[in-house]
């Protein structure tokens, strides 16, 4: 814990964050503070943790995942086009498109490694491919799912909601792979200088492929979530994941200039955004307010967290 | 100095590379080189910049691949293909650009390739703290294992390259100008490090091209000038002229045109008055005379290149002043400075000198851009016939003034900056490490070109890490060391012994 404080300052500054908007929702508004709305918050929050942990080990490599919402468009499609509400299919589907999020993200990674395109073009053009694939596949949200079958996306273990769980889970797996086995040392290397990575003999394509799979793995686990929640896939849906991840990460103090971040700065990042829209919403600030509100706050996040060349005092 | 006799008693070959050749794009790095080096050995390799020293290090270090030639490791040949493989092998290269991951630990640093794991197979932080500690105990080195490479000194960071050597198998040890980033007292520290690694049997090949400090260190010394061998001899039987000779293939006498009586009632022209730079440049001050050749000598790091781009404007100054073409100036910019007929030729010709996709016109004309501009429009014909012109003067040999400067040598690349300076600026000329990446040849006639524009009047400020250039070129000799300049040198006293001693407070 106080190596998380010590790599990452940020993180002070999140939860300060955190703190100043949770006074702030009380102050204004009677419906934010209560315990039922924090409940809310948390329980809103899944998606946008899945996504985000993906991005985070991404952008430690200095890479970036762009086409996370087209991903969960066609993933979230297809899970309910093929189950179509019966229940002997449901799990077979799940783990078909669970594979198929590692599947495409071992084509991002691989493209990466093998054309030595940077992964923003290679996500963006990905996205593009795997939107068409989804309007393909159908043009209206399609099937359904069994009765039943909702639990992931509204059930509760002891008081606590099962998505949101399994995010916590997911952090604390993915945070300890990172700190304490050699993959994880392997990461932050490639990310802190790929040049030297190499020169020090680490499996750079090993690297990059693991984090893109496990970042399709996570958007998988998305689509799969919010199927479970509204009940049906839907192609053309965006969910803003792309722009929240990566806002949820550099809030977190994860550096786009890679090597540098943590999973628990994400995780405080993604209740920054949620509260944040949550509070907005009570407010009666229109969703097209909240996007440029997002927008700006990345654009701020990443310019304070720019380290300023030294030489240009 | 070490005996020769002392040097036949070590021990056995651990590397040999016999034949070796290797190109990359445009160049020929690597032809046909020989070199070996024997457990316990300080081994020398020595050689000009773009020598090939880099190039034979990487490709025993497995980075590159050679075309032809083989590489025999204790005994038996080998074809590493990445540098783990050296690396396993025991064979260990400390880069000049040290491999250090700024935001890890030291502990982290030393095991980034073999996390030490306990039997759950995840990372053993408390045995990895434990070894790289011991490590650096056994190199005299007390940094704290857990603080981050970035707080550390560059001194301290090589202790720490070393100490990755340690905690595995090291058979050899090869070391690429570990002296051109440290000082002093941290120089000897380290020359002890290395005689004890040898003393236990490590084989070692230093590189370097400080002539005093191989004598000091080496047993042998191999040297490679263009690529190529030049040849191998104990360093008993070798003593310095000898080795320069070896080193740029002829008289040195030949190599640096010859140096003119300095005259001390030449006009001032450039003036320089108490130059500060955040901390990188402290009260720093000099005068440039017509016809001069003033040599800025100092480590890497010394604030060379900050106090000559402060002069230019490049970078702002936090206080001081400038005094050219009459006029005092205590905010300098670079279009003031090309106005007063200042111009710079940068360190990293590629990324801030030559705009590289463009062609040899483009490149020479860029300083000049009013010169060839008839009212809104660009006068295509007169860039060509300016440049035309120049490449005659400055003998840059290309197919014409429209190919591009991507293709061209190091050398022609560097005339093509001389060109588009001399063109625009007609009084002062700074010049950051004017022959870096540059062959042989082309450094002789690049010295030859120098001393031509002082003698039609320049003022030149010549910035250089290679000691035989100050040496041979410079009229009078500035040291700077920690951002200050820490004296001046004339004459005879412009010699190696002097410039070290100035450069780092021995």
């Amino acid at each position: 814990m106080i190596g998380y404080f010590r790599r990452n300052p940020a993180l002070l500054g999140v939860l300060s964050l955190i703190v100043l908007l949770t006074v702030i929702g009380c102050l204004f508004s009677k419906d934010f503070r209560s315990v039922q709305n924090f409940q809310n918050v948390f329980e809103q929050s899944a998606p946008l943790a899945f996504t985000a942990l993906g991005q985070t080990v991404v952008i430690i490599t200095r890479g970036i995942d762009l086409s996370i919402d087209a991903q969960i468009a066609l993933l979230s499609s297809l899970a309910s086009g093929i189950v179509d509400s019966d229940a002997q299919r449901a799990i077979p589907v799940v783990l078909g498109v669970l594979a198929l999020g590692v599947i495409i993200g071992l084509i991002t990674g691989g493209l990466i490694v093998a054309l030595r395109i940077h992964a923003l073009i290679v996500t963006l053009g990905m996205a593009a491919i795997l939107q068409g694939l989804a309007l393909l596949y159908t043009l209206t949200p399609v099937g359904g799912i069994p009765d039943g079958y909702d639990f992931f996306g509204y059930g509760r273990v002891l008081g606590v909601p099962v998505g949101m769980a399994l995010a916590v889970v997911l952090f604390a797996i993915v945070g300890f792979v990172l700190t304490y086995t050699r993959l994880g040392r392997q990461i932050y290397a490639f990310g802190g200088d790929p040049r030297a990575a190499t020169m020090a003999g680490l499996p750079t394509t090993r690297v990059i492929l693991f984090t893109y799979c496990l970042m399709g793995l996570l958007t998988a686990v998305t689509a799969v979530f919010l199927v479970s929640r509204l009940g049906v896939g839907n192609p053309v849906a965006d969910g803003g994941f792309n722009l929240g991840s990566i806002t949820a990460v550099v809030i977190g103090g994860t550096m786009l200039t890679g090597g540098r971040g943590s999973v628990l700065g994400t995780l405080l990042g993604v209740f920054m955004v949620q509260l944040l829209n949550n509070l907005l919403n009570f407010l009666d600030v229109s969703t097209f307010y909240q996007w440029m509100i997002q927008g700006a706050i990345v654009i701020v996040a990443v310019s304070l967290y720019v380290e300023r060349r030294r030489t240009r005092a | 100095m070490r005996s020769s006799a002392a040097f036949r008693e070590k021990g056995s070959r651990v590397i040999r590379v016999t034949g070796v050749s290797k190109s990359f794009p445009g160049v020929r790095a690597l032809v046909d080189v020989s070199f070996e080096v024997r457990s316990g050995e300080v081994h020398a390799l020595l050689g000009e910049n773009g020598s090939g020293k880099s190039t034979l290090t990487k490709i025993i270090g497995g980075l590159h691949q050679p075309d032809e030639g083989e590489i025999v490791f204790d005994g038996r040949p080998v074809r590493w293909k990445r540098p783990r493989d050296a690396q396993e092998s025991g064979i260990h290269v400390i880069y000049q650009e040290l491999v250090m991951f700024q935001d890890m630990t030291v502990a982290e640093n030393v095991f980034i390739s073999n996390q030490p794991t306990t039997k759950f197979g995840l990372v053993d932080y408390k045995t990895m703290e434990a070894r790289a500690a011991e490590a650096l105990r056994q190199l005299g080195s007390d940094v704290d294992v857990r603080r981050m490479v970035k707080t550390l000194s560059v001194a301290e960071q090589q202790m720490v390259e070393i100490a990755k050597a340690l905690v595995g198998t090291v058979k050899a040890l090869i070391l690429d100008e570990p002296t051109a980033v440290i000082a002093g007292r941290e120089v000897e520290f380290l020359f002890n490090r290395i005689r004890m690694l040898s003393e236990r049997g490590v084989a070692i090949v230093y590189i370097s091209h400080r002539l005093e400090e191989i004598f000091e260190i080496a047993d042998r010394v191999t040297v490679l000038k263009d690529g190529r061998l030049v040849g191998t001899r104990d360093i008993g039987d070798v003593d310095r002229d000898r080795l320069v000779s070896m080193m740029v293939g002829r008289d040195l006498s030949e190599y640096f045109p010859p140096r003119r009586p300095l005259r001390e009632d030449s006009p001032i022209v450039l003036e320089a008055s108490n130059i500060s730079v955040g901390d990188r440049v402290k009260d720093a001050s000099l005068v440039l005379r017509k016809s001069e050749i003033v040599g800025l000598a100092g480590m890497v790091g010394s604030g060379r290149t900050e106090f000559a781009m402060a002069i230019f404007g490049g970078i702002p100054m936090s206080s001081g002043s400038v005094t050219v073409g009459g006029k005092t100036y205590d905010r300098m910019s670079s279009a003031l400075s090309i106005r007063s007929g200042v111009g710079l030729l940068t360190e990293n010709r590629k990324s801030e000198g030559l705009m590289t996709q463009m062609d040899i016109a483009a490149n020479i004309c860029a300083a000049s851009l009013g010169e060839i501009t008839g009212g809104l429009f660009l006068d295509a014909r007169r860039e060509l016939g300016i440049a035309r012109e120049e490449m005659n003067v400055f003998r840059v040999a290309a197919p014409g003034p429209q190919t591009r400067v991507i293709g061209l040598s190091g050398g022609n690349q560097q005339k093509v900056l001389f060109a588009r300076w001399v063109h625009a600026c007609k009084e002062v000329l700074l010049l950051d490490e004017p022959t870096r990446g540059v062959d042989i040849g082309a450094k002789a006639e690049i010295y030859r070109l120098i001393r031509r524009l002082a003698d039609e009047g320049l003022a030149i400020l010549m910035i250089s890490s290679e000691l035989l250039e100050v040496i041979g070129m410079s009229d009078r000799t500035l040291v700077m060391r920690d951002g200050r300049i820490r004296g001046e040198l004339r004459g005879d006293e412009i010699n190696e012994q002097s410039i070290m001693a100035l450069a780092t407070h021995r």
